[in-house]
């Protein structure tokens, strides 16, 4: 049912963790808005202000956060695939319902998987890029690296919902 | 149904797209002529690509438009998408004022009774 896809590490990112919790819970803290405000945003820059998720192929991924000095910036994608406690996946490249996207800021393609190991969740967030200077300028900017403080906030999010 | 779902999705945007100040300043400096993306951030003491996203979110609501020239993009307001906002406060305020003219009728109607009897 699911297609393989492979990274190249000189375009994307791969951040990995092994979460002691059930998948259900983890594809619980992905997709629904209250759990996403919790851990989308390193607490120490700032928080989410809105969050919304459609989840369907087609569906709004809409995360508004606020940095340090309070101002909002939003985040607007399209998800593409769901294969529920498996598979997510969502680009800024389109605007929702498959509407191509306009936009001079710099594009990935988001792809979350998990797996269940024992009694717990391999969880993987990649990270694709149209070339490697894309990738070059999102671990500059700190995107590569509030993308880790993230994935960890989800990890600890996900066992104090258990 | 289903235009009426559209309807709504549209709503949504163009009501969510106008819900933040920076986009509401944006619109403002718009309406009075097309502007560059350097222009339209350079008021505002933030991240061009944070600022770059906003500009996307009203691009997808389609209050405005942007046009690329080489490496220049060009933005300028779409006034169609306005009337999405215009109509909606035109008919809630159809309502009231229908509400109001009816209640002011029905306490003439009470003065009558009163002073008839």
């Amino acid at each position: 049912m699911s297609t393989q896809f492979t990274i190249n590490p000189k375009l994307d990112f791969a951040i990995e963790r092994f979460i002691d919790a059930p998948t259900r819970l983890v594809w619980e803290a992905l997709t629904k808005p209250e759990h996403l405000k919790e851990w989308y945003m390193p607490k120490a820059w700032g928080r989410v202000t809105r969050a919304e998720m459609d989840v369907r192929p087609g569906g709004i991924l809409r995360v508004d956060i606020a940095v340090g000095d309070g101002q909002e910036v939003p985040n607007l994608g399209c998800i593409l695939e769901v294969i529920p406690m498996e598979r997510l996946v969502w680009t800024s490249m389109l605007f929702p319902d498959y509407r191509p996207a306009v936009f001079d800021d710099i594009p990935i393609t988001a792809i979350m998987t998990m797996e269940t190991v024992g009694t717990g969740t391999r969880y993987i967030f990649t990270a694709l890029h149209r070339d490697e200077a894309d990738l070059e300028k999102n671990k500059a900017s700190g995107f590569y690296q509030g993308t880790e403080i993230a994935v960890d906030q989800l990890v600890a999010h996900v066992i104090a919902m258990k | 149904m289903v235009s009426d779902m559209v309807q709504s999705a549209v709503a949504d945007a163009v009501f969510h797209a106008l819900s933040n100040p920076t986009r509401r300043k944006v619109l403002e400096q718009l309406s009075v002529g097309p502007a560059t993306v350097s222009e339209l951030a350079e008021p505002f003491d933030m991240q061009l690509p944070s600022f770059v996203q906003h500009l996307s979110v009203l691009e997808q609501s389609r209050l405005v438009r942007s046009k690329k020239r080489g490496r220049v993009r060009t933005y300028e307001i779409a006034p169609e998408r306005f009337k999405v906002v215009e109509d909606w406060l035109a008919a809630r305020r159809q309502l009231w004022e229908a509400r109001l003219d009816r209640f002011d009728q029905y306490v003439k109607q009470l003065k009558e009774k009163e002073s008839e009897s």
